[in-house]
């Protein structure tokens, strides 16, 4: 029999502490809806897409009902979009990626994520026609998002790819200069991308991957929050190995939830059941956020020292949680800090607490990497290859994924704000120290080798 | 074999399940299920008893009343119904745990339980506890129901937040699942 107070807090956490299913995301292979027509292939991947994700949003309801918690967001992840549309130029992916659109408005998800290019050893015909669609056709859709990973710990960094993305950012942020730049925040450059993430911008399916599955993404970073906050109230001498333990097993307890409801999606749908990626990921919400759990753990805001070590336990916490919880934990499963996603982080920002150096150096700990943050719009398409190179530098040597997500935003300039609403929140625009001046490093080109698998330090 | 139901009530202190249990040793009575709860200071026991053939139910009942007299207990005895003992038709159902939290007034526990009377759903498990004030912990029903298969969910619901809004609570009716998912290894 379960005893009131496991009712209670259940409730508490869903209910009071902003529990949910973040996102429930399909992953569909498109390999063999391959074509080198144009009308061919877009009518493939859109009856592949509308039959196997028609009832997804329906099915999720469903059972987030049934189990008491919403799942907020429904999605859909595909093969790489430039390997499966390979043989098209960059104008006809445009098509392509409205095409994409029109599947998620037909299936009434709110991202899909796929337009995609691995180009962290080189740059093929396909990869190359699908980064110059990127600007266009972020611009023109609402749901799609793109993603090029440009490095990773076997091949190295692909330099000449970092600058291209550089270009491509700013395209894309210009393209949407009405909206401070909104193309830019569906476009992630990662290192070491995993093949699983059922979070936006970052999602795709990986080519090792099935048919069909169902990937989930858990967050509650206000439950997190509440433990710590109920830990030092009951024991105020509590040392931060026991803060650790509490956000492990508040960790895991979020993470049975995902999985228990992702199964029954997947069962539910006939496709098999993938991975959950348990990841503190804020929305703009009051009492959602990560930044408050750095307060919660005794610092006066994230970005003062010690803000690395806080969220390295953080993370470390959060992620032997979700193992212990699940075998099948995949994605990113961490900790996010997302400045405009999070009222917090966003103030901490604004206030000059938080500077991009500190979120560099923090991204050495945090499960993904500089995420949603704005830039002055005069920021040269060099400086954000090497803003970009910088990140993947950090996640190829540590062997780990990070990501950058940076919106140039155009005619802003450091301490104005942004705004791009819904889950991509609003924010301070942050300066780029020495950012307009000649950056000759990233215009050589060529590879950074792969590291070293030995000499640890 | 006899069966009886044998209830017991009674101002909880220390010994009162020692001496009816021994009372029942004594007698070469079995006990096959027991069930104990203690609501404020009161005690209450249930206990379903088999009896030796030699012993009646009635005979019983006067060597209690005999023994015990001096513990201010009452103790009903009723014999078991042979009807019940045959294995009740199983209909498919699942575990939902329906929880309402507000202000207590009278009419919150024969609300929600005639609700879930008029959709075929059985309890299986109540605790209540109202004491005063806004805390929604301090002001809680939990009903374990059993929902048959088929029953429609959204109506169940629909209903549940009629009450809800005339009775000023809060309700939530979410499979039991969850809860064993988050709580339970």
């Amino acid at each position: 029999m379960l005893s009131e107070r496991e009712i209670i807090t259940t409730l508490d956490m869903i209910k009071r502490e902003h529990l949910d299913l973040r996102t429930v995301t399909i992953g569909i292979n498109l390999f063999d809806c391959v074509s080198d027509d144009l009308n061919r292939f877009i009518r493939r991947i859109r009856t592949r897409i509308e039959s196997l994700a028609g009832n997804l949003v329906e099915i999720c309801d469903r059972i987030g009902g049934k189990y008491g918690i919403p799942v907020e967001n429904k999605r859909i992840s595909i093969s790489p979009m430039a390997a499966i549309g390979a043989p098209f130029s960059a104008r006809e992916l445009v098509q392509v990626a409205k095409a994409l659109d029109d599947s998620a408005r037909a299936t009434g998800i709110d991202f899909i994520g796929g337009f995609t290019a691995l180009v962290e050893k080189g740059m093929a015909t396909g990869d190359l026609a699908l980064i110059e669609a990127i600007p266009e056709a972020l611009a023109a859709t609402r749901h799609v998002c793109a993603s090029v990973n440009v490095a990773s710990t076997r091949a190295g960094i692909n330099m000449d790819a970092i600058l291209r993305m550089g270009k491509t950012v700013k395209m894309a942020a210009e393209l949407t200069a009405a909206a401070d730049g909104l193309a830019a925040a569906k476009l992630v450059v990662f290192a070491n991308i995993p093949q699983d993430i059922p979070f936006m911008a970052g999602a795709y399916l990986g080519i090792g991957e099935p048919d069909a599955v169902i990937n989930v993404g858990v967050s509650g970073p206000g439950v997190v929050k509440k433990a710590v906050d109920r830990l030092l109230e009951s024991e105020p001498d509590a040392d931060l190995g026991r803060i650790s333990e509490v956000i492990k097993q508040t960790a895991a307890r979020v993470t049975r939830a995902g999985e228990l409801i992702g199964r029954e999606v997947a069962k539910s749908l006939g496709v098999r059941f993938g991975v959950v990626d348990l990841s503190l990921a804020p929305t703009p919400t009051v009492g959602d956020s990560v930044g408050e759990i750095f307060q919660s753990m005794g610092l006066s805001s994230i970005g003062v020292p010690g803000s690395t070590a806080a969220l390295a336990l953080l993370n470390d916490a959060v992620k032997k949680g979700g193992a212990f919880a699940s075998s099948h934990v995949g994605g990113l499963s961490g900790a996010f800090i997302p400045v405009s996603e999070d009222l917090n982080i966003a103030a901490a920002a604004a206030a000059g607490v938080l500077s991009l150096e500190k979120l560099e150096a923090m991204t050495s700990v945090c499960s993904v990497g500089l995420d949603m943050i704005a830039l002055p719009g005069d920021t040269t398409a060099e400086m954000l290859a090497a803003i970009i190179a910088d990140e993947m530098a950090i996640g190829v040597i540590n062997k780990k994924t990070t990501a950058a997500r940076l919106i140039p935003a155009p005619g802003k300039k450091a301490g104005d704000r942004v705004y791009f609403g819904g889950l991509l929140g609003e924010g301070p625009v942050l300066a780029v120290n020495s950012g307009t001046s000649e950056n000759r490093f990233v215009r050589y080109g060529g590879r950074i080798p792969a590291p070293i698998q030995s000499l640890f330090n | 074999m006899k069966k009886i139901i044998l209830s017991v009530l009674g101002h909880d202190r220390p010994g009162i399940l020692a001496a009816v249990s021994e009372l029942l040793l004594v007698n070469g009575c079995n006990i096959e299920n027991a069930s104990q709860t203690i609501l404020q200071s009161v005690f209450g026991s249930l206990l379903l008893v088999t009896l030796p053939e030699d012993l009646s139910p009635d005979t019983l009942r006067s060597r209690m009343s005999a023994t015990l007299s001096g513990m201010a207990l009452d103790i009903f005895i009723k014999e078991f119904p042979s009807s019940l003992v045959q294995e009740p038709v199983v209909q498919p159902t699942e575990a939902f745990i329906l929880t309402a939290f507000g202000p207590d007034q009278p009419g919150l526990v024969s609300a929600v339980s005639r609700c879930v009377a008029n959709h075929g759903i059985n309890i299986s498990n109540l605790r209540a506890v109202f004491k005063g004030g806004n805390e929604p912990g301090d002001n809680v029903m939990i009903f374990e129901v059993d929902i048959p298969v088929g029953v429609d969910l959204k109506q169940v619901n629909n209903d549940l937040d009629k009450i809800a809004v005339r009775l000023n609570l809060t309700i939530n009716l979410q499979h039991r699942g969850i809860f064993n998912a988050m709580n339970r290894i």
